[in-house]
């Protein structure tokens, strides 16, 4: 047992906290906001020339050969330090197109930054593969995509999709030109400021096709979660801190507003739950980065780490009161991604399901 | 990062195990759930020589003072296997008194004390609280006076549990008046059989004996002052650190929560599975989630007690985070229960052996006990977070 990184892990986390403390600040954050690409093309060139997207692919495909405990590293510290939402996604949607065929052409363009993955996952009629309706068709060499993806991160600003679809009986994956005929975005802005859309795909023709499982997909997805895990963690220690700071500095009646119980307890249970929260999310990081086969306590890490996220933003809300109201705050851009992460990547409902199934069925 | 246990640990997880299967029989924690802590019954000292025997009785203590040396950690596992178990605990006089005696005592008095606590010959009361001081223990108003070469203590205290079975009390007794009040205690072993000494029964919720101890010119010699004089406050609180990795372990809420999964696995309500019903599959969930996340908490701590850090702030975590947890699980017990969670605890066909009932029962105390969860949140802010007090 070790529960707290390695070295080299620490250091990795503190070259990122440097970089981001100078690149990153409220009123960027907010201009981000409102441009299409949602972060800035200077930093996302800084950010794949330091080799953060590429971390954990093969180094064949121009990656660092990390394993997912690395990223996982990486990523905490991305979202600590509030590495735009796009940039993030780059880091994760890699690791899908690695996990998926370690050697697929496209991942030196991704680990360089020249190329721009998104996963089209979900569709609009649900999230549970056996629904999905999307699908191959047509004869080798001239395959085609039919369906609907929706809640595509990074929909309309990248430039191949990973799209999940089914090939007669079995899952597959096909990398799709987003610019090719019969591919249309319908763009949304998520709450969190980032990026997404609503994609068809009419005969969209395939630029590559992976065959793949259902165990390969559920793989994909476990590992999509565990990155997750790994920015809640990151979110939620950059939320505590902003908050012991706050209450150690902000004064009423006279004095610091850590000093009256009522704040202070408030604190404690912040650490508390974020203390939790961490080990749980790490336990099922590191277990997964080991192949471990998916157990309840990955269930409970799933469902506990979004909803102690949520909480503990909730509450430094209160505890910093108007001031971290205003839009500048930083503490509301992690308030945001607290809640899209959880939906997106651990709901508690179907994690319970699962563990109450494991206890009692 | 690595969360699982070392193959070492893990070796010593099945040694316990096996050792919990060996010596482990329902008669014992039969015997357990009766007795309370009304004394220990035939089985229960059985079990506990089995334990001596096995050289396992100071099983954190290093070996110079004849313990096996272990790790926080494999003590950390220890604990929640034997609690797990539902066996009786060892008792705090070797997992709280015994280590801070070490630390704290001169050569003479780890001579004399830690090879009788070794060999079971001594059993402590733990006698911090008073009518005027309980959380609030610098009030400590029991006071000691140099006679010659005895201390003379008059005073009470309260919640002394244990006081009608054990050998000496562990007390906390003011010993320099004019002393600052927190500098002015010192901790003093005081034996049971000595003129003076008077216990009186004090019945608590759960069905539990607790004590009100009286001492009225009690002479104890003056080599029982443990440690440096005016140092006791301090002390008292090492011995309560030591105290709070037991209450932090999740082993009885995990014995506790996999009965009642027992129960809702095989219950019929109304002619429905009760494992079907939406609401209880999910308290069953957040539950085991909740044990997963105070598992964590626990095992932390020990891991930083072994990297040769005092992990206050994490220890009141584990304790603040499982001893909340044990009243959402006993709550949830008695809710699922239906009708049956509101009978008395020693009702025979009360379902779980009364169980349910009876945590909920001793859930407050473990949030009040050991230290209230209010002076643990105190701790986690102060020294977690740095958190101002002024």
């Amino acid at each position: 047992m070790r529960p707290e990184p390695t070295g080299e892990q620490r250091e990795l986390q503190e070259a990122v906290r440097g970089l981001l403390s100078r690149e990153v600040d409220p009123d960027r954050l907010l201009r981000w906001e409102n441009e299409p690409a949602a972060c800035d093309p200077v930093l996302a060139r800084t950010v794949a020339e330091l080799g953060w997207i590429g971390l954990g692919l093969p180094t064949a495909s121009g990656g660092g050969g990390a394993d997912l405990s690395d990223v996982a590293c990486l990523v905490e510290e991305c979202a600590r330090g509030l590495l735009p939402r796009p940039l993030l996604g780059a880091i994760r949607s890699a690791d899908a197109l690695a996990t998926l065929d370690p050697a697929d052409p496209l991942l030196p363009d991704l680990a360089s930054g020249r190329g721009r993955l998104a996963l089209a996952l979900d569709e609009p009629g649900g999230r549970d593969p056996r629904g999905w309706k999307t699908a191959l068709s047509g004869p080798r060499g001239a395959r085609v995509v039919d369906g609907e993806k929706a809640y595509v991160p990074d929909a309309e600003g990248s430039d191949v999709h990973l799209v999940a679809a089914r090939d007669g009986g079995s899952t597959a994956f096909a990398l799709v030109d987003r610019r090719t005929p019969g591919v249309s975005v319908q763009a949304l802005r998520g709450f969190g400021g980032d990026r997404q859309g609503h994609v068809g795909y009419r005969a969209a023709a395939v630029l590559r096709e992976i065959a793949a499982t259902d165990e390969a997909l559920a793989r994909v997805q476990r590992r999509q979660a565990a990155l997750a895990l790994a920015e809640m963690t990151g979110g939620m220690a950059a939320v505590l801190e902003m908050t012991v700071e706050y209450v150690k500095m902000r004064e009423q009646f006279g004095q610091k507003i850590a000093v009256f119980q009522a704040v202070r307890h408030q604190v404690a249970d912040m650490g508390t739950t974020f203390t939790a929260a961490r080990h749980l999310a790490w336990q099922t990081i590191t277990r997964i980065a080991a192949g471990a086969p998916r157990d309840v306590e990955e269930a409970s890490a799933i469902a506990w780490v979004g909803q102690a996220f949520k909480r503990v933003c909730w509450t430094a809300h209160h505890l910093h009161g108007g001031a971290g109201f205003v839009v500048e705050h930083r503490l509301r851009f992690h308030g945001e991604r607290a809640q899209s992460l959880c939906i997106r990547w651990a709901p508690e409902a179907p994690a319970l399901r699962e563990i109450a199934a494991a206890l009692l069925d | 990062m690595d969360y699982e246990l070392s193959p070492a640990e893990a070796a010593w997880r099945d040694e316990v195990r096996g050792f919990i299967r060996r010596n482990v029989d329902p008669g014992l924690a039969s015997e357990t759930r009766l007795k309370g802590n009304e004394g220990r019954g035939p089985l229960a000292l059985r079990f506990h020589r089995a334990l001596r025997d096995a050289g396992w009785w100071g099983i954190a203590w290093p070996k110079e003072y004849g313990g096996l040396g272990k790790s926080a950690v494999e003590q950390w596992i220890f604990i929640d296997e034997i609690e797990s178990a539902g066996a009786p605990m060892l008792p705090l006089t070797v997992t709280s008194v015994a280590p801070t005696i070490m630390r704290v005592g001169d050569e003479q008095q780890k001579r004399e004390w830690l090879p009788r606590i070794n060999e079971g010959g001594i059993d402590f009361a733990l006698g911090y609280s008073e009518p005027e001081a309980g959380t609030d223990m610098a009030s400590i108003r029991t006071h000691a006076v140099l006679d010659g070469d005895e201390w003379v203590v008059n005073g009470q205290k309260m919640w002394n549990t244990m006081a009608h079975s054990a050998t000496h009390n562990w007390l906390a007794v003011r010993t320099e008046p004019d002393a600052p009040r927190h500098k002015g205690l010192s901790m003093m072993i005081v034996p049971m059989d000595a003129p003076g000494v008077t216990v009186q029964p004090i019945w608590v919720w759960p069905g539990l004996r607790t004590n009100a101890l009286f001492l009225d010119n009690v002479r104890v010699p003056r080599s029982n002052l443990i440690g440096d004089r005016g140092a006791g406050f301090y002390y008292a609180a090492m011995a309560l650190n030591f105290e709070r990795l037991a209450i932090g372990s999740v082993g009885m809420g995990r014995r506790m929560f996999r009965n009642l999964v027992r129960l809702v696995r095989e219950r019929v309500v109304d002619g429905r599975p009760l494992k079907d019903e939406p609401w209880v599959r999910e308290r069953i969930a957040r539950l085991a989630a909740d044990l997963e996340a105070g598992r964590m908490l626990g095992l932390e701590t020990a891991w930083a007690i072994d990297q040769g850090r005092m992990p206050a702030a994490e220890s009141s975590m584990a304790k603040v985070f499982v001893s909340e947890l044990v009243q959402r699980i006993a709550d949830a017990g008695c809710e699922i229960l239906g009708l049956d969670g509101q009978l008395h605890p020693e009702e025979p066909t009360a379902l779980v052996e009364g169980r349910m009932q009876w945590l909920y029962r001793l859930a407050p105390m473990l949030a009040f006990g050991g230290g209230t969860n209010e002076v643990q949140r105190d701790i986690i802010g102060f020294l977690g977070y740095g958190l101002p007090r002024k």
